[in-house]
């Protein structure tokens, strides 16, 4: 055997590395707050507060004719209007020169898409923020946990049902067909519900839940999807909103936005939904080192009738 | 190394907790006791706080470097969370907020109208503390209460009349910022009366966050008794500041008496009693010279509390110093 072996202790790779073929994914958590709301738009130069208004229905008491000749009593419509300004929130990436000289990945294309992944990200939180502050909750008591609140069990969640469905609310999402008249069953047109991935293991506990793969169909579904139960359709978000440490035990309490149809609003500002631009290095820098990427977006929000949404507070029946 | 001073400002302290709103963020953030420094006390003349980007040499929460001046005019140099605790800086990045504080333990709330809250605490008049783990009086934890006469071994929360509830013996407390994610916000309910216009008592001052003419939508579980005024909406035509009051065009002297579960009922009872905002109806009152449903301050759905910001504690061993002390302040932000 020869002693002048060429191998690569003495011959190290000219690159010590290599690029794979296609980047990892960027992680994105579940967008599940902003489309079951009711979308408006804004026109420009008129003010910066959206007024949505409702007539509310009239009163249905009395109303016969006696014959006299008397005319019943006239009743003035009430109308209810709900305020929202806009806001606009915006988000940059300044990029040295180098960077992109020497980075392998294309990077003011990435970046750009890390922008436009941050612009639905926020407007998201924005969207689970109203649903969090401005919304009357009901704890759950159902549970077995023993915590104030308890864990989520099929009677609360028939109770906020009552509730929407007192109030004349109306469902959101149409029913799914059973795809055959014997050995499967459908799900009936529902209302929304959002919760927490915390909450999963206790969704499943809950009697009577339809996990998403037994639905009739898998068509048309969203991936956040996670199940039925009574008359609602439950989506989850690793973001959806919690309080740390407020329960009657000291646990984390989660929030769970239960609603129907026009319930909330997104108001966009048109030609302000999303706005992404490039600053390039002249304009940046004085030595044309730094260019600029960024991305800005308008938008107002509103619970727009609050008898048409209510929910659930609660914890997971394991401490969390 | 290069930084920038990218905001500075002064204010008169009035003895209570500071909020720096700071757009731009901050990696470092300084306060100086104007009117202290010139003095011979013992007090916080100088505060320091150090964010993130310093990584293992960063400020903890609700501390910070604290400058204090002993008798001889030396300067003695600790952090806010020493033995001789007080409150110091806390950076707040996301809403709804949780002003940073460690576990504050309650030694007694009485059963007494306003209750009476017994409790070690640095809080100052107006805080709002969310009340968990309760011990005796079990149907508030979770609750957010204002409070007012505050002193160093406790405190009164106008928004609870408690007479009827049993006594609380132990808890804890934790001070939340007093604008949610989004204004206006939902309140917790303490009391309704029975009356041709109800008054409404709330857990917080309401006039902090309604304003009269808007309408509010209730939530009152029957285990509050007052079961009929459950998902009805009224308008409110006056509050009171005072009293933490507000009265609806609800007519409820017919209604059950409004109450708390008891104690004993608790974890089952459902909890809480709450109303939240519903828009309102723009009128004007020819006879009063009244127009309501143009406010735009309280009324329009908006965000209720900007991020990020700067908490500064109050107290005169704390960076907002005390009533009356001038604090210059300045936010800074590094390149690199």
């Amino acid at each position: 055997m020869s002693l002048g072996i060429t191998n690569i202790n003495n011959m190290a790779p000219e690159l010590p590395v290599q690029a794979s073929e296609d980047l990892l994914s960027t992680p994105m958590f579940n967008l599940i707050h902003s489309f079951g709301v009711d979308q408006h738009h804004a026109e420009s130069y008129i003010g910066k507060t959206t007024r949505m208004s409702r007539f509310e229905r009239l009163s249905t008491d009395g109303g016969q004719l006696d014959g006299s000749g008397l005319d019943p009593a006239s009743e003035v419509p009430v109308r209810t209007d709900i305020d929202a300004p806009m806001e606009i929130y915006a988000k940059s990436i300044v990029t040295n020169e180098q960077v992109i000289l020497y980075e392998n990945s294309k990077t003011l294309t990435k970046f750009t898409a890390l922008l436009g992944l941050w612009l639905r990200e926020k407007e998201d939180l924005l969207m689970r923020d109203l649903f969090s502050s401005s919304v009357s909750y009901i704890n759950a008591t159902g549970g077995l946990n023993g915590d104030q609140p308890s864990n989520i069990s099929l009677n609360d969640v028939n109770n906020v049902e009552n509730i929407l469905l007192g109030n004349d609310a109306r469902t959101l999402l149409s029913n799914l067909d059973a795809t055959q008249m014997i050995g499967t069953a459908g799900v009936r047109d529902a209302f929304i519900a959002l919760a927490s991935t915390n909450l999963s293991a206790d969704l499943q506990r809950v009697q009577g839940v339809m996990l998403k793969s037994a639905y009739p169909t898998q068509e048309g579904l969203r991936p956040e999807e996670y199940c039925s139960i009574s008359r609602f359709r439950f989506f989850v978000s690793s973001k959806a909103a919690k309080t740390p440490g407020i329960s009657l035990r000291g646990n984390t309490v989660y929030t769970v936005p239960m609603y129907g149809l026009e319930a909330a609003a997104k108001i966009e500002q048109n030609k302000y939904t999303a706005v992404i631009g490039y600053r390039p290095p002249w304009v940046v820098s004085s030595v044309a080192q730094n260019s600029q990427l960024y991305a800005k977006f308008a938008i107002a929000r509103a619970i727009t009738n609050q008898n048409w949404i209510s929910g659930l507070k609660c914890t997971t029946y394991l401490p969390s | 190394m290069p930084f920038t001073i990218i905001a500075g400002d002064s204010f008169t302290s009035s003895g209570v907790g500071v909020k720096i709103i700071l757009p731009s963020s901050a990696d470092y953030f300084r306060t100086t006791n104007i009117t202290q420094m010139a003095l011979s006390g013992t007090v916080c003349v100088r505060g320091e706080w150090f964010g993130p980007k310093f990584g293992v040499g960063a400020s903890a929460a609700n501390s910070g470097l604290r400058w204090r001046k002993a008798a001889s005019h030396a300067i003695l140099i600790d952090s806010f969370s020493t033995a001789t605790a007080s409150d110091g800086f806390t950076y707040v990045t996301v809403s709804p907020v949780v002003e940073a504080q460690s576990a504050n333990a309650i030694t007694a709330i009485t059963a007494a109208s306003p209750a009476v809250v017994s409790q070690t605490n640095t809080y100052s008049d107006g805080d709002i503390l969310q009340f968990y783990d309760t011990t005796g009086m079990l149907q508030i934890a979770g609750m957010n209460f204002q409070i007012s006469t505050v002193s160093g071994a406790g405190y009164t929360l106008i928004g609870l009349r408690a007479v009827g509830l049993t006594a609380g013996t132990a808890g804890y407390t934790r001070r939340i910022s007093k604008m949610l994610a989004v204004e206006p916000q939902f309140l917790y309910v303490t009391e309704i009366t029975k009356a041709t216009q109800a008054v409404v008592r709330t857990s917080v001052d309401p006039t902090a966050y309604y304003v009269i003419g808007m309408k509010v939508h209730f939530s009152v579980p029957t285990s509050f008794g007052m079961y009929q005024m459950n998902q009805l909406t009224g308008t409110i035509v006056a509050m009171s500041s005072a009293n933490y009051t507000m009265t609806v065009d609800i007519d409820s002297s017919a209604f059950t008496t409004f109450a708390f579960p008891l104690t004993t009922s608790s974890p089952t009872a459902a909890l809480f009693a709450t109303i939240a905002p519903a828009g309102a109806s723009t009128q004007y009152n020819p006879v009063t010279n009244v127009q309501t449903g143009y406010n735009f301050q309280y009324q329009p759905f908006r965000t209720g509390q900007f991020t990020p910001y700067m908490y500064l504690g109050a107290g005169a061993a704390s960076p907002a110093g005390a009533a009356n002390d001038v604090i210059d302040w300045e936010a800074c932000k590094y390149e690199n």
